[in-house]
Parts: C-alpha cells; sequence; structure tokens
C-alpha cells in the first residue's frame, strides 16, 4: 500500500518534470529546475561515498570536472555524438578514480580528506595552467542552442543518480558500505572486504559525478576548464546532502530543491556571492543542532502532526 | 584439532606482547584464555582474527595457514570474534547489524529477504527478538554486548573469539550471559573466551589456558589450573 503510493507519488513527479518543457517555455522556470536536476545529481553521486560509506571525499570537483572536460572534448573536439560524449566523461572520471583511489584510500580519516582536497586542487591549478583559454562553443551550435535538450539530459542524469543509490541503498553492497561508514574494524572483522567496498563506492560515485559534468560539458556556452575543478563543486554538493539529509535518499533531493531556491532568492538582495557565506552558516548550524537534516525535521514534524490527528 | 598457533611472536618496539606461543584447540571445545592485564590476550585474539600481523610464527585453522590474511578474509574461513569495547554499527538497526554477518560472513547468505529472516532468527536466539528495528546507537550496555555476539554468530563462525564480553555485567545479567555462552558451545561452536569474572570462566570452560608477559604459564583442567602455584603468583604476585 505505502509502497504503491510512494510509487505513484514518485512516478507523478517524474511525468510533470517529462512535461515541463511542453507546458511552459519561459528560461528562468527551466533554469531553475535544470540547476536543481545538476544538483541532485552531483550531490546523489557526492552521497554515495560520503553518506553512505563514510569517506568524506573533498576532491568531488575533480571528478566533475574530468567528466566534463573528457565529454566536452569528445563531443566538440572529436565530434563524436552526445551520448557517447556523456558516457565518456562518465568513464573517463572513473578510469582516474580507480588509478587514484588506492592511494587515496591508503589516507585514514582526516588525512583522507585533506588528500582529496589537494587532489582537486592540483587539478584545478593544472587546468587553469595548461588550458588557459576559455572553451566557447561553436557559432553554429550558438545560434542554435536551446535550454530544452539541456533540461532533459540533467533529468535524465538525475533520474539514473537517484535509481543507482536507490539500488544501492537496499541492497546487500549498501549494507556494507553502512558499516564501513559506522565502524570499519567491526565491518572487517565481520567478513566486509572495507578496501575493495570503498574503491567500489568512490568508482560509483565518481562515475555519476563524471556524468554530471558531462551536462554542464553541454549546457556551458563558454568555461574555462580550471573553473570546473573549483572547491565549490565540492562544497556545494556537501553542503547539500548535509542540510537535506546525509545518507538517505530523499536528502539530497530536498537539499537541492532547498538549496537552488535559497541560492536564487539571496542573490537577488544579497551583493554577489555573499549567499555562499550563508550556506556555510546553515551548513554548521545542521551539523551541529539538526545532524539528521531537513529530512529528519519533517519526519519528526509528521510524527508530530500524525499525533496530533489521532 | 581446529586451531593450531605455532611459535608465535608480536613485538610492539621493545615490548613482547606475545612470545614464542604454543597452543592448540580442539573441535568443540571452550577454551577459557586469562591472564593479568597485558598479558596478550587481546593481542593474541588481535593475531588470530588478522587485525595484526605476527612477527614470526603461524597459524593454521583448520588445517589451513592463515596467518597474515586479512581480517575478512580470516571471517570468511570461520573465525568470528568480538570486540572488547562493543563496536555496533550504530546508525543502523539491531537487525542490519546482524545482517552485515549474516552476508559477509562463511557461508554468507546473498538474499536480503533470506538474510533478514535468519538474522531474526539470530536475534531471537541471543535474547534480542523485540528490538530488531531499533536502531543500535540507543542500545544500552547489556544489549550492545549481546548485539555484538550475534553479529559475531551471523558469520557462522565455527571458532568464536569472545573478549570480555562479561565485564561490567550485574550478577544476574552474568547468569544469563554464561547460559548464553553454554548455549552457544552446545550448538557446536569452538570458542576461546578471555574473561576476567573468574566464577563465570569456571563454568563456562572446559579447558583453562593461562597467559603472563605473552606466554603460556599453565593450562589444564579450570580447577587445576586456577590451583597452580604459578597462576596464583602470577595474579598474586610472590
Amino acid at each position: 500500500m505505502n509502497n504503491w503510493k510512494q510509487f505513484s507519488i514518485n512516478g507523478g513527479i517524474l511525468v510533470l518534470l517529462i512535461l515541463v518543457p511542453l507546458i511552459t517555455s519561459r528560461t528562468d522556470v527551466l533554469t531553475w529546475l535544470y540547476l536543481t536536476l545538476v544538483y541532485i545529481a552531483l550531490s546523489q553521486s557526492w552521497n554515495i561515498i560520503g553518506g553512505y560509506t563514510g569517506q568524506i571525499n573533498l576532491g568531488h570537483a575533480a571528478f566533475f570536472g574530468i567528466g566534463a572536460l573528457a565529454a566536452r572534448y569528445i563531443w566538440l573536439h572529436f565530434g563524436l555524438p552526445l551520448p557517447l560524449a556523456v558516457l565518456g566523461g562518465g568513464l573517463a572520471s572513473m578510469i582516474f578514480a580507480l588509478a587514484i583511489g588506492v592511494l587515496v584510500f591508503r589516507l585514514k580519516g582526516i588525512y583522507f580528506i585533506i588528500g582529496t582536497l589537494v587532489l582537486a586542487e592540483i587539478l584545478r591549478l593544472i587546468f587553469y595552467t595548461i588550458l588557459p583559454e576559455a572553451d566557447v562553443m561553436p557559432m553554429k551550435l550558438l545560434g542554435a542552442y536551446s535550454l530544452v535538450p539541456r533540461y532533459y539530459l540533467s533529468l535524465l542524469i538525475a533520474v539514473i543518480t537517484v535509481a543507482v543509490v536507490y539500488w544501492i541503498s537496499r541492497s546487500r553492497l549498501g549494507l556494507g558500505l553502512m558499516s564501513i561508514r559506522d565502524d570499519e574494524d567491526a565491518a572487517e572483522a565481520s567478513g566486509v572486504d572495507t578496501q575493495r567496498y570503498k574503491l567500489l563506492a568512490f568508482n560509483i560515485s565518481t562515475f555519476l559525478a563524471g556524468l554530471t559534468g558531462g551536462i554542464y560539458a553541454y549546457y556551458s556556452a563558454a568555461f574555462r576548464a580550471g573553473g570546473l575543478f573549483e572547491p565549490v563543486w565540492t562544497f556545494d554538493a556537501v553542503i547539500i546532502v548535509f542540510v537535506g539529509g546525509v545518507g538517505t535518499i530523499a536528502g539530497p533531493i530536498i537539499g537541492s530543491v532547498f538549496f537552488v531556491l535559497l541560492k536564487q532568492i539571496l542573490s537577488l538582495y544579497l551583493p554577489g556571492g555573499l549567499h555562499v557565506a550563508v550556506f556555510g552558516v546553515l551548513f554548521i548550524i545542521v551539523v551541529l543542532y539538526l545532524p539528521g537534516g531537513l529530512i529528519e525535521l519533517m519526519t519528526k514534524f509528521r510524527k508530530r502532526t500524525s499525533a496530533g490527528d489521532q | 584439532m581446529i586451531l593450531e598457533v605455532k611459535k608465535l611472536l608480536k613485538t610492539f618496539g621493545g615490548l613482547v606482547a606475545v612470545r614464542d606461543l604454543d597452543l592448540t584447540v580442539n573441535e568443540g571445545e571452550t577454551v577459557g584464555l586469562i591472564g593479568p592485564n597485558g598479558s596478550g590476550k587481546t593481542t593474541l585474539f588481535n593475531l588470530i582474527s588478522g587485525v595484526l600481523r605476527p612477527d614470526r610464527g603461524e597459524i593454521r585453522f583448520n588445517g589451513r595457514d592463515i596467518t597474515g590474511l586479512k581480517p575478512n578474509r580470516v571471517c570468511q574461513t570461520g573465525i568470528a570474534r568480538t570486540f572488547q569495547l562493543t563496536k555496533p554499527f550504530e546508525q543502523m538497526t539491531a537487525l542490519q547489524n546482524v545482517m552485515i554477518g549474516r552476508m559477509y560472513g562463511s557461508e554468507p547468505v546473498l538474499s536480503i529477504k533470506k538474510a533478514e529472516e535468519e538474522s531474526e532468527k539470530i536475534l531471537e536466539f541471543i535474547g534480542l527478538g523485540g528490538k530488531s528495528l531499533s536502531m543500535a546507537a540507543t542500545f544500552g550496555m547489556v544489549d550492545r554486548k549481546r548485539l555484538e555476539i550475534a553479529r559475531a554468530l551471523a558469520t557462522r563462525p565455527r571458532l568464536l573469539l569472545l573478549d570480555e564480553t562479561m565485564s561490567g555485567l550485574t550478577p544476574a545479567e552474568m547468569e544469563d550471559a554464561v547460559e548464553l555462552v553454554k548455549a552457544i558451545g552446545d550448538s557446536g561452536v569452538t570458542l576461546i573466551v578471555v574473561e576476567h569474572v573468574m566464577k563465570a570462566i569456571l563454568d563456562i570452560s572446559s579447558r583453562l589456558i593461562v597467559l603472563n608477559y605473552g606466554q603460556k604459564i599453565a593450562e589444564g583442567l579450570p580447577q587445576e589450573v586456577v590451583n597452580d602455584k604459578k597462576v596464583i603468583e602470577a595474579y598474586l604476585g610472590e
């Protein structure tokens, strides 16, 4: 019963999202939804390694960046079809994760966090240096630019990402990942190959981050390669996951909706970039006083209202 | 003979934690492992379960050399352990805690549904039947200890290492715990039990091994061993 209700609600939302471009051609609405979907994909992909597996990877931008850059090159500069390019972006990210993973997971705790952050920063500096020029879409494409296919690509990737996390959360793999998060020694003693599982989670997470980069490669008219590796790509995802509800499926979705909404409103009233400070404060408040995030708040509220009904 | 430890040596810097230790455990036995603080009991557990690598020596389980295997591989060969300081998966339910053992230990069950059913039974057996959907973080000390044993049992061990599961219990809780450990032994699981509570260990063990400064100083029937002069000296001083 409850499952059916959940299923029809989700299905309804999905159908609605598919229909949006047919109903309205307002670019502000489409852009807002597009951003929300990109953030859902980005934060949900981080949720796999950070939320479920408990490995606070602060180098997520690196994998978003590699995915975006690879997809852009495959699509524009090698002239291959877009789906191949996006897939290529995901694979490029994953291959990089595979190469770097064994090294990175030698680091534990705070050293892992610092190590991953430094990794992304190194890539950022390298790409600002070796590709200093802006990568601009050719005039032919810019002339025919439409937001609608970008929107649909972001919807597709967001749905894939959410589906993967949903599958993980109900699988043997997911239980194994959560056991690593809660106590690595106990997980290992219970037969979980923690090293292998951390790498597996890292690869799935980075593959999806790479796909998300592919959306941006298709969306952005012009960018500088180094900008794809800016820490903000990591921290937006981390903040969204924690504010929404870490290690849950709904958390990053609600977090993204909330984040984009707040960001749009704040950037109207606050001078440039100051909204980031607001998010920083919000993040601290949530971590200190609401470790379960908005999801927890909603569950509590629902319980209270249903208790009030009886 | 299910476990055979040969000439095992483990040092930490200048400190010798386990010194050329020989030890055998037969199938179906419940061996009590006692000794003063720092005598190497927990180090021995860490060596057997793969958390630590010995400097020298060999550990054979079921005739197979398991020296240097990683803990998860050791677990999958059929040796489970509990931790002295309990380590539950706090953000998971009791049921999920046990399911981890069931799905990843030796003879693992891969289907979620089947693992759930079997894990429920294990929780029932351990006395946590009504609490399977509670978060482990909400558990008090006694329940945490039970959960620790349940998770270890769920891996289907042939040899179970229990590290001070009874310390801190009230006499009544202790009696329950003794019965539980006996029931586990009766189900055919070989046990090595580290315990400081003498009454409990005498009650449970079919054989006692006494360690001091990482060496075996006595071994035999419980009543004989506790009256051994060397053992009394080790505990009380000369």
